[in-house]
């Protein structure tokens, strides 16, 4: 990865934000490292965007600081921080072909003439629309419109690049193929890159860390390894898709113990729970159960067809079980 | 939208729709055979038809004159208003909240009030102001009557307008200045136009606050028909509006065409 020369170290500290009695943002604070793919992580309303508008400059906190370097940027005006954003629904200038929205920056830092031509060619080049220059954007699919905004915003060598949903508006396949896209963009380019997603997925597969968002709050900031391993509370757990919470009379112990679907399985008669199944789904070779135990818990588990001996089926008893290792314990909360 | 949903209009609804265009054309042929008359006074041509009002208009100083003062009233009033509209309508567009609202509906009052009463109130204000008979009193009434042309077509503009247009280009480096210019302004300017085409007409026909306002000094072309009325029943009236008619017709082909352009 070479280093941008543009790149300095952001630095989001103890940010606040509220609007009326309501806390959008509380206490946030985050160092990004150079060059690295930071996500936002969060359900609706958690706080992603007005944390990536506050860094923007469309936000302004009420308190704490946004650093970028050693110059605080807290209240910079938005054209001044020199950030390239990519906005949810890319915002295009639909009077401006898309030659002349790549140009848009550059001739607002008055660079023209040929080595703006230069610039806008290699901008649409990287993102694969070097024969679309001369096209409206509304004369481009969603794809093509998303990797113009692109274009745009890194044409003018920004400090970095904010992405706020990118891709939630394409389809499946278009949103996969745009993501491996997105990250060799990243390789390339070398530049910091903070990413707002609400699809734990796509956050996983994409980041170099991820800080998962919460009511306003950072709740945990990791690698997407740790974040999946040891998620920090029962939040963040059942964020990134663990499904069974398994409480103390269940388990003999402390707390709760967290249980992914993929590690509860079929026991025999040795199994630690017993439980009565409810409804299964077929997925291509294998099967996703809901059991629910006697005290009326609702557990998930899923069985591969190629080694079951059994299949049970609706309202028979079941008993599972699961291995230490695949557990995870956290304080009940 | 879809054409193959479209029926066919019955007889009733067509007749209806001609009737109503008769009734709205009308009075305008009344007024253009009257400007075509061979007689001395107000009526229509008798023995045939004759262009000499038409002639008496283009060289009698006084309507030129008259004519030429409705124009730069006309002009000065839709620049100030064209400004000031469009400005205050991208200003509540920007706030965008209950506020705009609240402001937006203000903007609208010259149009809702009987023209008399703005008049007799602008006439009052402006006698203490020393503008009553004066061109800058004129022209600042009539921006401010024209005002919510400019308003309600720009609003309507913005309405289809996403807010972070503005915020990508302020992103990308432009200034407020810049946006304005570069981004804003070029995606509203039929409605810019539109309004401008409307501020004009108004303050081109506009007669009860000439009335109030203009005195010795200030003759606009409106104000010089009314007399004509009053005092010879001139067939140069029916010539002026006539040509008022065609100049009408004109601006709003002008603005259909180039909001036709954009769309
Ligand atoms: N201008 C505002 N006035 C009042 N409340 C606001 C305003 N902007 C945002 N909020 C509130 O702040 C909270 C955080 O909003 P934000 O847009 O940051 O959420 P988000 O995490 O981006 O959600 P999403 O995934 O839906 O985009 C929300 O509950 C929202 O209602
Ligand atoms: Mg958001």
């Amino acid at each position: 990865m070479h280093a941008n020369p543009n790149d300095q170290t952001l630095s989001v500290q103890g940010i606040n934000k509220r609007y009326g009695t309501f806390q959008a943002l509380n206490d946030v604070g985050i160092d990004v490292k150079r060059g690295e793919f930071l996500t936002l992580l969060g359900p609706s309303g958690s706080g992603k965007t007005t944390l990536l508008m506050s860094v923007a400059g469309f936000i302004q906190p009420d308190s704490g600081r946004i650093m970028l370097g050693a110059q605080d940027i807290t209240f910079a005006a938005p054209e001044k921080r020199n950030f390239g954003m990519v906005f949810q629904g890319y915002a295009l200038f639909p009077h401006l072909k898309v030659r002349e929205n790549v140009a848009f920056p550059l001739k607002m830092r008055g660079i023209r003439g040929a080595a703006a031509t230069k610039s806008v060619a290699e901008a649409l080049e990287l993102v694969g629309l070097a024969d679309k220059g001369e096209r409206y954007p509304r004369e481009l699919s969603g794809g093509q419109q998303q990797r113009v905004a692109l274009a745009r915003a890194i044409v003018f060598q920004p400090h970095l690049l904010l992405l706020d949903e990118p891709l939630s508006a394409l389809d499946t396949q278009l949103r996969g193929q745009l993501q491996t896209e997105l990250k060799r963009l990243h390789r390339a380019v070398g530049l910091t890159f903070i990413y707002v997603t609400h699809d734990q997925g796509e956050a996983l597969s994409m980041s170099d860390r991820i800080a998962v968002m919460k009511d306003g709050r950072i709740v945990q900031l990791g690698a997407p390894s740790a974040l999946y391993n040891r998620p920090a509370n029962r939040f963040v757990a059942e964020f990134l898709g663990v499904e069974n919470f398994l409480p103390e009379r269940l388990t003999g112990r402390q707390g709760l113990l967290a249980v992914r679907a993929s590690a509860l399985s079929l026991a025999g008669k040795a199994g630690r729970i017993s439980a009565r199944v409810s409804d299964l789904d077929y997925h291509g070779a294998e099967i996703r159960y809901t059991a629910q135990t006697e005290c009326g818990l609702s557990l998930r588990f899923n069985l591969s067809l190629r080694d079951a001996a059994h299949v049970p089926q609706e309202n028979e008893n079941v008993t599972l079980d699961w291995q230490e290792k695949d557990a995870l314990p956290f304080p009940a909360a | 939208m879809s054409d193959t949903l479209r029926q066919e209009p019955t007889i009733v609804t067509k007749s209806l729709a001609w009737a109503v265009i008769c009734y709205l054309v009308l009075p305008i042929t009344v007024v253009v055979s009257v400007s075509l008359t061979d007689r001395p006074y107000l009526s229509l041509p008798s023995e045939g038809v004759s262009l000499q009002y038409y002639e008496k208009l283009f060289t009698s100083s006084e309507w030129l004159s008259s004519i030429w003062q409705s124009f730069v009233i006309a002009t000065v009033s839709t620049a100030i208003c064209g400004v000031l509209g469009t400005l205050a309508a991208i200003g509540c567009w920007r706030i965008g909240s209950g506020l705009a609202n609240v402001v937006r509906m203000a903007m609208l009052i010259p149009l809702m009030l009987p023209s008399m009463i703005y008049a007799l109130g602008a006439y009052q204000v402006w006698a203490g102001f020393g503008w009553v008979n004066t061109y800058t009193g004129i022209i600042i009434a009539h921006a401010m009557t024209g005002m919510p042309y400019v308003v309600i077509t720009v609003s309507t503009s913005l309405a289809g307008l996403d807010p972070k247009l503005e915020q990508a280009a302020r992103n990308l480096g432009a200034t407020m200045g810049q946006s304005l210019r570069h981004v804003i302004i070029p995606n509203i300017r039929p409605g810019v136009i539109s309004g401008l085409v409307f501020a004009f007409i108004h303050s081109w026909d506009e007669l009860v606050i000439a009335l109030f306002i203009a005195g010795r000094n200030v003759f606009t072309l409106p104000r010089r028909m009314w007399d004509g009325i009053n005092e010879h029943l001139d067939p140069t009236m029916a010539a002026v509006a006539t040509v008022l008619i065609f100049l009408t017709v004109i601006l709003l082909a002008a603005e259909f065409f180039l909001r036709g352009k954009k769309r």
